[in-house]
């Protein structure tokens, strides 16, 4: 009788770990052709004026002064809110897509709701403390 | 393809057992109406905060002890990833008891400087949230995103002294070192992840049990051990703690001296017992380095303190190290044949947790009466405190003498099972941790007992009248010391907890 010995685990699972790897590197490849042909394509193309003022920094439609400012601290705020309602949409789009065929009902919608309801809880703290409003 | 998993994961209709989590759902509840009341209230009203917070706690307990009532054993959830048996049940009642204690610690602190009192709350209860989920863990991401709940609050909680630049050094210090602690913990995660192919602590356990992969999983299971010895602050990544728990308000380092360590050990009981039992050959080596170095320096250093926070912050560090004893004790009965010392081991550390949160709370407590008129942490300001407060001296006493582990105070059993843990292992590695822990114990009682003596013994430095012990803050105290004279007299209190979460344990590790 011939002993049965399985391969270890990592000869198998491991290369085609790694395989995976292959679609990265593609993409990556891929990435770097297409910035370059479209940047190189548009450098060959394009008519040169140069301008001073097309040197300024593009700051919607105002002009810079300066050279290098601080940011006002109080955008913090707006970053904080806008990373909580960011990780927000991502957990409330999955379940939307799914909604009607996911089994789930009400009590998904139970769930969803009470997530969002503490969220709106936060925002009405932010609301109430003033943070909302730039003071 | 993120649709695809997703949809994947919503296939079925989750089943929860509403009653198992009604402890987390209430904290969650509470933490939010006392966010929203805090909101509406007054601003010389909101010291009611504290009343609604402390009110949801026991609520919170309330369900944990009927839960124990149900007799119903194990419940898993989420496809095994929460699980609410009596170990999780024991040591969700612990951390809801501490929290209780915490904020009446707090309640006048907080209430008598210039401090936003319903955030406090808030960040305390969701800090508590993030404890009573770790105990139920059973997942490496349920685990990590409870350690994440534990941690973020309380960087926001040590730094709460907002115009004190210590107090700021505190939470900066603390943040940074709990970002570098997950990533090291969240990248021995992945590898193990990458090994296993599953996050669920059992799967793990089964893959981890085959051969291969030795290389591979000896740097996950040392990075991840590396993560926790960061949070749990075993030396040599334990220099973050002295200047954070100084600056940090007291009450906010008695909760993260005791709670928050606790929580760090809990997280290390789950992954190291339930995930990583059948690879104790690489991590007993890490736990008993650990283990004694904890212990050595954590004593060595604070025998030369001469404030007391900082004196109680190393030899908290010295605690955790004889916690850490049972974990290398059972790697090493392990890797010996000896089975049955894995239920010791466990119920060693679920006993010293539990002892070591009622006498380091009651410490603090008294830390904090003292410096309230005082104002400051000098070991010397202590001198002659018989005099002018003789019950408070009487309290303080008995819980550095417990501390200590002098019977018949509670600190004796805890370090009595502690011992028997290591001495239970056996071999050179066993007998060598017992050896060093005996010392240790020796060394701590020169520090504990000098604060006694200038208690007793020295002259008051300043002239100054009786200290005045707010109720709720006696009420702590108070409570903390029947604990601890109750479970150094009768031990059998814990001890039956600590059975209870080893057979809850031995049911899931199967051995």
């Amino acid at each position: 009788m011939t002993t049965f010995h399985a391969p270890p685990l990592a000869a198998s699972v491991m290369t085609e770990y790694y395989r995976q790897y292959l679609a990265v590197a593609v993409f990556v490849g891929a990435a770097l052709v297409m910035v370059g042909a479209m940047l190189g394509v548009g450098a060959l193309l394009r008519p040169k004026r140069p301008q001073p003022e097309k040197y300024i920094t593009y700051e919607s439609g105002s002009d810079p002064f300066g050279t290098f400012g601080q940011q006002n601290v109080r955008y913090y705020v707006y970053a904080l809110l806008f990373v909580i309602f960011d990780v927000e949409t991502v957990f409330v789009f999955p379940w939307a897509v799914n909604a009607d065929h996911s089994g789930l009902g009400w009590f998904g919608f139970g769930e969803i709701a009470v997530f969002v309801l503490i969220l709106v809880a936060g925002l009405g703290y932010l609301w109430r403390k003033g943070l909302l409003s730039w003071a | 393809m993120i649709l695809g998993v997703a949809a994947s994961l919503v296939a079925h209709n989750p089943r929860i057992d509403w009653f198992g989590i009604a402890p987390e759902g209430t904290l969650v509840a509470t933490a939010v109406a006392v966010l929203l009341l805090d909101l509406v209230m007054p601003r010389r009203d909101s010291w009611q905060t504290s009343r609604l917070a402390s009110v949801g706690v026991l609520v919170s307990l309330g369900f944990v002890v009927a839960l124990y009532e149900r007799h119903g054993g194990t419940t898993p959830m989420f496809g095994g990833a929460y699980v609410v048996d009596n170990y999780a049940i024991a040591l969700k009642g612990f951390f809801l008891v501490v929290a209780y204690v915490t904020i009446l610690l707090a309640v006048d602190y907080i209430g008598e400087g210039d401090y936003y009192q319903g955030e406090f709350y808030f960040l305390l209860l969701t800090s508590v949230l993030g404890m009573t989920v770790m105990t139920s863990a059973r997942d490496l991401i349920t685990i990590f995103v409870a350690l994440e709940t534990i941690s973020i609050p309380t960087y926001v909680l040590a730094g709460y002294r907002k115009h004190d630049r210590r107090s700021n050094e505190a939470a900066l210090k603390y943040y940074l070192i709990g970002a570098i602690s997950s990533a090291f913990m969240l990248y021995g995660m992945s590898l193990i992840y990458g090994v296993t192919n599953s996050t669920l602590l059992s799967d793990i356990s089964d893959k981890v049990g085959q051969t291969g992969h030795g290389k591979v999983l000896a740097v996950a299971i040392f990075l991840s051990l590396i993560g926790f010895a960061f949070k749990v602050s075993a030396v040599p990544f334990h220099w973050w703690a002295p200047d954070t728990y100084e600056g940090a308000p007291t009450p906010v380092t008695a909760f993260l001296s005791v709670a928050s360590k606790a929580g760090g050990f809990v997280a290390m009981l789950n992954i190291i017992f339930f995930g990583f039992s059948n690879r104790s050959n690489v991590w007993w080596v890490v736990a008993w380095l650990l283990a004694i170095l904890s212990m050595t320096l954590g004593n060595l250093t604070a025998l030369r303190q001469t404030n007391i926070v900082r004196m109680l912050a190393y030899s908290s560090i010295a605690q955790g190290g004889f916690m850490l004893v049972p974990f290398a004790a059972y790697g090493i009965a392990r890797d010996h044949g000896h089975l049955s010392v894995a239920q010791t081991s466990f119920q060693a550390v679920v006993i010293y947790l539990l002892i070591y949160g009622a006498m380091n709370l009651g410490a603090f407590g008294c830390v904090i009466a003292v410096a309230r008129r005082t104002r400051s942490a000098d070991i010397e300001g202590y001198g002659g405190l018989f005099t002018t407060s003789p019950a408070l001296t009487v309290c303080l006493s008995m819980f550095l003498a417990s501390l200590t582990g002098i019977p018949p105070l509670a600190g004796w059993f805890a370090k009595f099972v502690m011992f028997r843990s290591a001495i239970d292992a056996g071999g050179w590695a066993g007998t060598s941790l017992a050896i060093v822990a005996g010392v240790n114990s020796v060394i701590a009682a020169y520090y504990y007992l000098n604060v006694v003596r200038t208690m007793w013994f020295k002259a008051p430095a300043t002239e100054a009248g009786p200290v005045q012990v707010p109720s709720a803050l006696g009420f702590s105290i108070a409570l903390c010391t029947v604990l601890v004279l109750a479970i150094g007299v009768y031990p059998q209190l814990v001890g039956h907890i600590g059975d209870l979460a080893a057979k809850a344990a031995s049911v899931a590790t199967g051995s």
